[in-house]
């Protein structure tokens, strides 16, 4: 007995000797082009809190430069740390020679777990990395399954029962009235058939919206850990204490958004109206133009006009994003204006013309007025399209810190977390639309009985 | 000073600013990738840059698995919104008109918060992030691309013509293959334009529904061009990418008018 507890110290002590220094080993890795060079491990074995965030930091060192058909260039790869049983990586691509990993999930204890590095295609790991000894709040999710089953099972027997005791009834009527019922019963069955099929799409969709907005009544940093009801996130969202980069990033948004409707539907209005007056040939070629914009994907736009602001040694920023969101929003305006033209007699502007208005005069107060639906419909487009983007702006908003709410989620999901009073805001903004197709319905309803 | 005049008060030439500036911001810069395509880093002529491409098997095996996952989640989403468009545009089903706008508003919702959210459901059902979670979180994002457009050609199908069909004698399945199906193809050709273009060209999706581990042509693109050096590498596969969608959208071009459809 005594010997054996000497044993175990013996190992402990072995433990706590080689354990650092194995965090200092250093890992060769094979990047896609074949270097090599060394991966060192800088932070030392972190006691953690399960979500709570810690930092991990690797060196990857030397970072030689490459040439490859005679371009010279510093490779960067992937890096990634794999949290062994955490079921979660977190990966960030490198160009540095440090990387630092944010983790600040994990629903299940922690002890002693793993921790693997990867760099290109080799891996090091690094045992008994993290180590903790309390419980996450939060239950196991194993018995939503459980749950799930047990509801299915409930429905099908509910239903089979059903469907015997009536068949029991029926088989006193007559063949006709058996055949009428079966039909009866058929046409129901095809109608509820159908109404579950888009319930069920609807209950899919909804899930992960569903969750983001749960989620948002409670303080947890994690999305999926219930830490109890609280409306902390709100009052950090109104009271600015949220993080200090989603509050730029939602006043870019905006500004941005603003600027970018504005601009798109002064010159998509006066385009309308000019393509509108122009001949066939020529309206066809500024129509095919015109919808070149709306066809490319978001990815194609961002490049080409990132390409068009290197070549003209532009620097990114603010005003190259603006003119991006005035390019993809603008065709939208024009397709919204055109069929406002087309419903309106083309002689008034020349009447006001000729009552000695000048052209700028009889655009006010002539054409205006009768264009300012389809203005308004475009403008409001301009807006969703512009706050929705990602693809371009990521292009083209340059490395000078500018991030709307798409570019900050995204740098947010690489580093592995979310910003927690994204909830709350996403939250606010699906009530909004909500609200907002309520009324559009209710007055579309409206219309239709007059 | 009067020829000033007649040129603003003729509307015709209202459209030029607009005109300018579709040229210098959508067809400089598209014509500015084929330049870089077919330039290296000094600005000298080069075709070493497609030399590359083709020689560099990791771009296309990724150029080929990304339209294969592109066809595959465009098949997806028309086998599971077909019928949805259905349903809800047939009158006997009697499905509320909200419905249709239930499906589109998601879309208002950031597709990169929903993609997490999506990661984080995964996550909570101990579900494995991969293939499969690629597949799902594409087919859910593209997914009202892809009723809308059916929607609206069903809808407004004159309903007569099945009647008649029926009438004639044809079975229900008879007449859905060879009245409601043929009627609906405009609407299908656009819907699956609508969702292969961005399937096939999306990059930030792929990354957080994989943890990076498949990467599809979109974020080989992105790598390339964000990288100073590489950046005409980097033309050259933008520019494989728009004959891609160059050819989808030729393909796309039988649909009259869908196009701002879910305006």
């Amino acid at each position: 007995m005594r010997f054996k507890l000497g044993f175990l110290g013996f190992l402990g002590l072995l433990c706590l000797l080689v354990t650092p220094a194995s965090a200092q080993s250093n890992l060769t890795y094979n990047v896609r082009t074949g270097v090599t060079g060394n991966v060192t491990l800088l932070t030392d074995f972190p006691e953690v809190v399960a979500g709570e965030k810690i930092n991990i930091t690797v060196q990857v060192d030397p970072l030689d430069s490459v040439e490859i058909d005679g371009l010279d260039y510093v490779f960067a790869d992937r890096a990634v740390a794999d949290i062994d049983q955490f079921g979660d990586s977190i990966y960030s691509y490198t160009d540095e020679s440090e990387v630092t990993w944010t983790v600040w999930r994990s629903h299940k204890p922690i002890k002693n777990r793993n921790l693997r590095v990867l760099v290109g295609n080799a891996q090091q790991t690094f045992e008994n990395y993290l180590i903790t000894n309390t419980t996450p709040a939060g239950r196991g999710t194993g018995w939503i399954w459980w749950l799930f089953a047990a509801i299915l099972l409930a429905a099908v027997l509910a239903y089979g029962g059903f469907q015997i005791y009536q068949r029991r009834a029926e088989k006193k009527l007559s063949s006709v009235e058996q055949e009428i019922l079966r039909r009866k019963r058929m046409g129901k069955r095809r109608h509820y058939a159908s109404q579950a099929y888009l319930w069920l799409l609807l209950i899919v969709l909804y899930a992960p919206i569903a969750l983001i907005a749960v989620f948002s009544f409670t303080k947890s940093k994690i999305l999926g850990n219930w830490t109890g009801f609280s409306m902390e996130l709100y009052a950090n969202l109104f009271t600015g204490k949220a993080d200090a980069g989603l509050n730029s990033a939602i006043w870019y948004t905006v500004v941005i958004a603003l600027i970018a409707a504005v601009c798109s539907t002064i010159l998509g209005t006066l385009a309308a109206i000019g393509i509108y007056n122009m001949r066939a040939r020529a309206r066809k070629a500024v129509s095919l133009l015109n919808s070149v914009p709306m066809i490319n994907p978001d990815i194609i736009t961002g490049i080409s006009l990132f390409l068009l602001f290197v070549a003209l040694g532009m620097s990114q920023g603010l005003a190259t994003v603006c003119i991006a969101h005035v390019v993809f929003c603008t065709p939208y305006v024009v397709l919204s204006v055109l069929p406002r033209l087309s419903r309106m007699n083309p002689n008034t502007y020349e009447a006001a013309l000729d009552l000695g208005a000048t052209p700028a005069q009889a655009l006010r107060m002539v054409m205006i007025p009768e264009l300012w639906p389809g203005m308004l419909s475009g403008f409001i487009l301009a807006l969703t399209l512009s706050v929705d983007d990602f693809g371009v702006t990521f292009f083209t908003k340059g490395s000078g810190g500018l991030e709307t709410l798409s570019t900050f989620i995204y740098s947010d999901a690489r580093k592995g977390g979310l910003t927690p009073e994204l909830r709350p805001l996403f939250t606010i903004i699906l009530l909004v639309m909500l609200v907002a197709l309520i009324i559009i319905n209710i007055r579309n309803n409206k219309q239709e009985e007059k | 000073m009067s020829k000033l005049v007649q040129i603003v008060s003729s509307r015709r030439t209202w459209a030029w600013p607009y005109v300018l500036f579709l040229g210098l911001f959508v067809v400089l810069p598209l014509i500015l990738v084929g330049v870089y395509a077919f330039t290296d880093i000094d600005g000298n002529f080069t075709l070493r840059n497609f030399a590359k491409f083709f020689t560099h098997s990791e771009a296309i095996q990724t150029f080929f698995y990304s339209v294969m996952i592109a066809v595959f989640n465009t098949v997806l989403c028309l086998l599971i919104g077909y019928p949805a468009a259905y349903i809800m545009a047939q009158e006997d089903f009697k499905t509320p008109k909200v419905m249709a706008m239930l499906f589109i508003l998601p879309m208002w919702i950031n597709f990169l918060l929903r993609t997490v959210a999506t990661v984080e459901l995964f996550n909570m059902f101990g579900l494995p992030l991969g293939e499969g979670a690629l597949l799902f979180g594409l087919c859910y994002d593209y997914l009202p691309f892809m009723i809308y457009p059916i929607y609206n050609t069903l809808q407004k199908m004159d309903n007569s013509l099945v009647e008649a069909a029926q009438d004639l004698g044809a079975s229900r399945w008879q007449s859905f293959w060879k009245v409601i199906v043929p009627l609906s193809m405009p609407g299908v050709y656009s819907g699956i334009v609508m969702v292969f273009m961005p399937t096939v060209s999306t990059f930030a999706i792929a990354e957080l529904l994989t943890h990076n581990n498949i990467k599809l042509f979109g974020s080989l693109i992105q790598d390339y061009i964000t990288t100073t050096d590489l950046l005409n590498y980097g033309a050259v596969l933008s520019l494989v990418l728009l004959i891609i969608i160059g050819l989808t959208s030729f393909f796309g071009d039988h649909d009259d008018k869908g196009e701002g459809g879910l305006v």
